[in-house]
């Protein structure tokens, strides 16, 4: 590389500032703020806010306490929305994407716009279609099963069925994000891979085994991953629709997290929470990673 | 030359951090009272007023506040209105970093004893005093509850029971002409207005959402308690018996089972539900859908005393609000507000104050008054700090004994137990 003077240097530094700058102001100092919150004792309305070094996290991970049972089961119901959550997020976004893709040119721009729509809308508006969709006596759903002679299901009040609404929930919501990622992803797949494997004699599956997932690889590791953050930091739609329901069997770390923080006020607590919370999902992301890129060394 | 960029970029970067750092400790540092200073003379004393009137309810107060303002012209009340459930969230901010304090609140009077516990709110004694505000000018219970150790803190503005709402159609389809004022009765009365058939129902019982309020009601109707001073009392024999009692409903089949958030609601906008019980804010959701409803305060469903449990919205003056023109303005507008309220018992509220009650304005509300007349038997939330903490346990364990999923005993159990986690 050209060796570059300090003025070309200072020019391109520029450049970064802004950015820079936003970064700092809007994630930066936020997480470091966090972390200094975890290490007091910090009541919201109290005066005094303690250093307490790690108590707040040696709280987390000592059983029998309150935050230790708070943390642990709202971690099992957010694990169990991961774990339900992405796969689905991933193929399906996947499928409809090829889907649409296969649409005639004219209306394709019109599926797209259709099935991206519902991910421009609030939380609430989502919520209040979704109860009204999902009431065990009064709901859409479980009229037209009536009409098919099958018994109402209990969808927001017991589980496994809280989790598949939720799960449904989502895909419809968030869909049309990941589906957009694939549509470009398979635009990006050479015409002439395709051509060159129909002369070989390959089939549309193998086509799609050999040629479509290698290449899109890179995009399905970037979805997995915003997929999985996405769902770790799953909050609406269980607050919304099932408030935690059954129980607490859906009451997701996110919501524990802010009741320790706004609830119980215990913003240092709350934040070590986080902390935690973020630290698992780096954790996850960086397997996930490692998963896909050592697959890719094998080739 | 990469790393020369690094090396720039991180210097920048920790010089940014510690700057902010060093602006975020400082913020909570430090007290400033006069920030709503009184400004010069001829000047209009401006009082910073929250509140989380975002429903329909906020323009109603805005009413008021403008009235006032219009009426004299020595202050200048500025209207706040925040979204309804971020409220505290921003009072807790608000509070905690001593700028931005409004000099007058809206605050629930259940939440009244944590946050004086915390020193955070005035004694409003000798404002209200100079103001000329007298505690027999309001209705009891939210006075003496908002009376901590001889100090007074909140200027109460309204009480929002649980109510009774009935379906008049459905009951004069099943033929109940009166409406339940007991168990017996009411019992009586769900089983003649549920229609399997048509799929309607007597009473559908809440599993989440509004409990909050009947819970309670229940409990000490049943002569139970939530708190007896020292612990939580939710697996006593006597909240046993009350919830089996709803459970009972959803086995007898008078409530359907699986009843989601909001559930019930949607089965009485539907004509499906005959009764519910919820707060006075449904009112204008039932006049618009158009409802041919009655409402009469809640009957007594326990086996010792008539009770409801209450909300109240009530005024306060956070600590530190010092500036005299300021708490002068504050007791003036409290002063005006306590004989002036009756744009806010339109928005559906039922007033405190009494020289308002007892108004023929006032008695001409049907809705309201019939609110009103339970205020002799209200109750709030257990008169202990934290009492959200403690209490937080008990929904979701609630919500499993009246979804079949653990028995009624059990759940009870484990509710108190993981209060007393909490209470650590």
């Amino acid at each position: 590389m050209m060796k570059s003077s300090v003025g070309s240097r200072f020019t391109s530094f520029l450049f970064v500032i802004p950015y820079l700058i936003a970064f700092s102001v809007f994630l930066l100092f936020p997480i470091l703020y966090g972390v200094y919150l975890s290490l007091h004792n910090f009541e919201l309305l109290s005066v005094d806010h303690d250093f307490v070094g790690l108590a707040n996290y040696i709280d987390i991970f000592t059983p029998g306490t309150y935050t230790n049972s708070v943390f642990f089961r709202g971690l099992w119901a957010t694990f169990q929305f991961v774990i339900y959550s992405v796969p689905l997020l991933i193929f399906t976004g996947l499928g409809m994407a090829m889907l649409v893709n296969a649409l005639p040119r004219k209306i394709r721009g019109l599926f797209r716009t259709v099935y991206f729509m519902p991910y421009a809308l609030s939380a609430s508006v989502m919520a209040v279609i979704w109860l009204m969709m999902f009431d065990t006596n009064a709901g859409f759903l479980n009229s037209l099963l009536q009409k098919m002679g099958i018994a109402g299901i209990p969808w927001l009040t017991a589980t496994p069925w809280a989790w598949i609404a939720l799960i449904i929930t989502t895909l419809w919501w968030t869909i049309g994000f990941n589906m957009i990622i694939f549509v470009n992803a398979l635009n990006e797949v050479p015409e002439d891979y395709y051509e060159a494997a129909s002369i070989d004699g390959a089939n549309q599956w193998r086509k799609f085994i050999h040629i479509t997932l290698p290449t899109i690889k890179p995009v399905m590791l970037f979805v997995m991953i915003t997929s999985t953050i996405a769902s770790f930091n799953v909050y609406a739609q269980p607050f919304l629709l099932t408030r935690g329901g059954p129980g607490d069997s859906t009451k997701v770390l996110l919501m524990n997290v802010l009741d320790q923080a706004f609830a119980r006020k215990q913003i240092g607590s709350a934040s070590a929470m986080a902390i935690m919370m973020a630290l698992l999902i780096i954790i996850v992301s960086l397997v996930q990673m490692k998963l896909t890129m050592a697959k890719k060394g094998d080739k | 030359m990469q790393k020369k960029g690094m090396k720039w970029s991180s210097l920048l970067l920790l010089i940014l951090v510690v700057a902010m750092i060093a602006a975020g400790c400082s913020s909570n540092s430090g007290d400033n009272s006069s920030n709503q200073s009184s400004g010069g003379a001829g000047k209009k004393t401006e009082i910073l007023f929250w509140s989380p009137f975002s429903g329909s309810d906020g323009p109603y107060m805005k009413k008021i506040v403008d009235k006032y303002n219009s009426s004299q012209d020595q202050y200048k009340v500025n209207f706040v209105i925040h979204p309804n459930g971020e409220y505290y969230k921003q009072m807790d901010i608000a509070l905690s970093s001593a700028k931005d304090k409004p000099s007058l609140m809206i605050m629930h009077v259940d939440k009244v004893p944590t946050y004086a516990s915390k020193n955070q709110l005035q004694a409003i004694d000798e404002l209200a005093a100079t103001a000329g505000i007298s505690k027999a000018d309001f209705a009891v219970a939210p006075v003496e509850y908002a009376t901590i150790e001889d100090n007074w803190y909140t200027i109460p503005l309204d009480i929002h029971p649980l109510v009774m709402y009935y379906n008049k159609d459905l009951f004069e389809q099943a033929g109940v002409t009166t409406v339940p004022t007991n168990r017996a009765e009411f019992d009586d009365a769900i089983t003649k207005l549920t229609d399997a058939s048509k799929g309607v129902y007597g009473y559908v019982v809440p599993t989440l959402w509004p409990q909050q309020f009947i819970f309670p009601t229940l409990v000490w109707q049943n002569g139970g308690q939530l708190w007896d001073g020292n612990d939580v009392g939710f697996n006593s024999p006597e909240v046993v018996e009350i919830v089996q009692y709803l459970r009972d409903m959803i086995e007898a089949g008078t409530s359907p089972a699986n009843v989601q958030q909001d559930g019930e609601n949607t089965l009485f906008l539907q004509g499906k539900n005959a009764i519910q019980f919820n707060g006075p804010w449904m009112k204008s959701q039932f006049d618009e859908a158009g409802i041919n409803y009655g409402v009469t305060t809640v009957p007594q469903l326990g086996k010792a005393e008539q009770a409801v449990y209450a909300g109240s919205h009530g005024f306060v003056v956070p600590q530190g609000i010092t500036d005299e023109k300021v708490v002068a303005g504050v007791g003036d507008f409290l002063k005006y507000v306590t004989t002036n309220s009756m744009d806010w018992a339109e928005s559906g509220q039922a007033l405190a104050s009494i020289p308002m009650i007892e108004s023929d304005a006032f008695k001409a509300l049907e809705f309201q008054s019939t609110i009103a007349s339970s205020f002799e038997y209200v109750q709030f939330s257990p008169n202990v700090i934290n009492w959200d903490t403690i209490s937080e346990p008990i929904w979701a364990e609630l919500n499993n004994a009246l979804l079949g999923n653990k028995t009624v005993q059990q759940a009870m159990d484990d509710a108190v137990n993981k209060s007393h986690q909490a209470m650590k």
